[in-house]
């Protein structure tokens, strides 16, 4: 028997198998596609203080290995998400983690404020690095910015916390290092690649916000890098995103030294990705004689 | 409404049936069983792992009794060229069925039915639904050319076809949409009737303005860009025609949609 179960501070997983927020809707988009509850957690589309309408048109763009979103952030906002998208999630038996910004600083310490006495809820990602919406990047990009905010959120709450940064940054260290100093529990990289593209025929870019976020395989040596990176200067856990989507895919960042990861893109094109991912792992693990999943952590060669 | 499933989905049979425009028949029984016009599968480009999304196909018919699923596509881009030789006996990766449906008012007497180019892909469908319940189907049917013409027999046969090219090369030279009017016009009454469109994006956006001049109930399906067809990406929005401002502006194509109340959206370019 393999045992696949990891740590993220004081949340145990019952198998480092995470979806990617935004990449996932609110769980309930996937059900009956697979037992969602056979992976390690959920981490939902982004909840905001308020609704949000999201960017208009045209939001998507499919390019060779990935592709670019500006979606913006749309969601009901938390009252409603309490009431329209917990009770699915609470029906769940795996760890939820909800993904949380505010369009200020104090946006998303009103958001964990109104969900901390909301029944299952594991933790809380602070998406302060999204891409597409006004000043989202600053909160990431400005290591105080980023330190405060994750020191006024975890004033608020005992649950796991986790800042999902961006690479699109000089050093994604210094960003982590600084929301480790503000209390962090784990930093969850990387959100997605700022990128554009451009139809030469209309002479417009082909996102209605000109530039977006890139995501899909073809980020993943990016991703692998800065999840290095951060495992070499971090004490606290790294959660890797970017690309993944297969097993050995997952295993690469795991030995580079994440303790979990998240996936994300590929599971608008094979919904069932994750479970797949899960059983890779297993097999992996058969194949050489690794009795537990952590001893994979950090393992690389060097 | 059934839900949605992935299924490894035998090919039994794909086959041209007018230029650039290919027939994909599928065995899979829970789909033909009760898959409704206007919803679409979400289908996985054979041979191309580096084409990402999925693409979405309406439901073209289904034959439930012998389990099969039938696809109209074109055969445009690498994805769908490589659809269209796929050989009998392989499988596809087919997810679905997904999307609203058409929906038929208890009162529907006639259904006036316009359709460019492959937009007549949901209408065969259609009509067999409409014929269940007695409902005539009057279908009005454009293309550029008459070699873009699919199942011209089988509408034929089972409506009231009219028939336009841009070119004059079958039926009435000129827009789809004249026909639409002209028949409009000549109507004594517009009770009991509802138009259902598929089409290119100008020909809907005046389909748009026609079916509001005469104030006449109609169905719209879209087809736009989507990444997962199910909700997750959020990428394939419609502007809603009554938004809720800076709370809810879009209906999403893929689960709101891609049928629509003609007035609840807004067609943009």
């Amino acid at each position: 028997m393999i045992d696949l179960s990891v740590e993220i501070g004081s949340l145990q997983l019952a198998n480092p198998v995470l979806t990617a927020s935004g990449t996932f809707g609110y769980a309930e988009e996937f059900d009956g596609l697979f037992d969602l509850n056979e992976i390690g957690g959920i981490v939902t589309k982004t909840v905001t203080p308020r609704p949000r309408p999201g960017n208009p048109p045209r939001r998507i763009v499919e390019l060779p290995g990935g592709m670019l979103n500006s979606i913006g952030l749309p969601n009901v906002g938390v009252e409603k998400f309490i009431i329209e998208k917990m009770p699915y999630l609470q029906s769940l038996k795996t760890a939820v983690i909800v993904n949380v910004a505010g369009t200020t600083e104090e946006g998303f310490a009103e958001c964990v404020s109104r969900l901390e006495d909301v029944p299952g809820i594991a933790g809380y990602e602070l998406n302060f690095s999204c891409p597409n919406v006004q000043h989202g990047t600053s909160y990431s990009t400005d290591a105080n910015v980023a330190e405060r905010i994750t020191r006024n959120v975890r004033r608020l709450t005992k649950r796991i916390l986790i800042a999902k940064l961006t690479p699109n940054v000089t050093s994604i260290s210094e960003i982590g290092r600084a929301v480790q100093n503000g209390g962090a529990d784990a930093v969850s990289a990387i959100n997605t690649v700022i990128g554009m593209a451009v139809d030469i025929n209309t002479r417009t870019a082909r996102l209605a916000t000109i530039t977006g976020g890139y995501s899909g395989p073809a980020i993943k040596p990016i991703a692998l890098a800065k999840v290095y990176e951060l495992a070499q200067n971090l004490d606290i856990p790294i959660i890797a995103i970017g690309g993944i989507a297969s097993a050995g895919d997952a295993l690469e960042f795991m030995l580079a030294g994440a303790s979990a990861f998240q996936v994300g893109t590929a599971n608008f094109y094979q919904p069932d990705v994750t479970i797949k991912i899960k059983k890779g792992l297993e097999s992996y693990c058969q194949e050489h004689n690794i009795s537990h999943i952590k001893k994979v952590i950090g393992s690389l060669i060097t | 409404m059934m839900k949605k499933k992935l299924y490894q989905s035998k090919v039994v049979s794909v086959h041209q049936c007018a230029r650039d425009i290919f027939l994909l028949r599928l065995h899979e029984p829970a789909l033909a069983a009760d898959s409704r016009s206007g919803q679409f599968v979400e289908i996985q480009t054979p041979q191309h792992p580096d084409i990402l999304w999925r693409r979405p196909f309406s439901i073209h018919n289904t034959v439930p009794d012998e389990g099969l699923v039938e696809i109209l596509f074109h055969a445009i881009g690498r994805g769908t060229q490589a659809l269209a030789k796929t050989k009998a006996g392989s499988i596809v990766d087919i997810l679905g069925p997904l999307g609203r449906s058409f929906e038929y008012e208890d009162n529907l007497k006639h259904a006036l039915v316009v359709a460019g180019g492959l937009g007549i892909a949901p209408f065969k469908l259609m009509q067999r639904e409409l014929a269940r319940r007695g409902v005539p189907m009057t279908l009005f049917y454009g293309v550029g050319s008459a070699d873009q013409l699919c199942d011209v027999a089988f509408f034929r046969e089972q409506t009231d076809l009219r028939v336009s090219t841009i070119d004059g090369s079958q039926g009435f030279h000129g827009l789809v949409t004249d026909l639409l009017v002209d028949y409009l016009q000549k109507c004594d009454s517009l009770e009991g009737k509802t138009v259902y469109v598929c089409g290119p994006t100008p020909m809907m956006q005046r389909v748009q303005e026609i079916v509001t001049r005469f104030d006449i109930p109609a169905q719209v399906t879209l087809e736009t860009i989507m990444a997962c067809g199910f909700g997750a990406c959020v990428g394939c929005v419609v502007r809603m025609a009554q938004p809720q401002r800076g709370e809810k502006e879009y209906f999403l194509a893929c689960k709101d949609g891609p049928v629509f109340k003609m007035n609840e959206i807004i067609i943009d370019d």
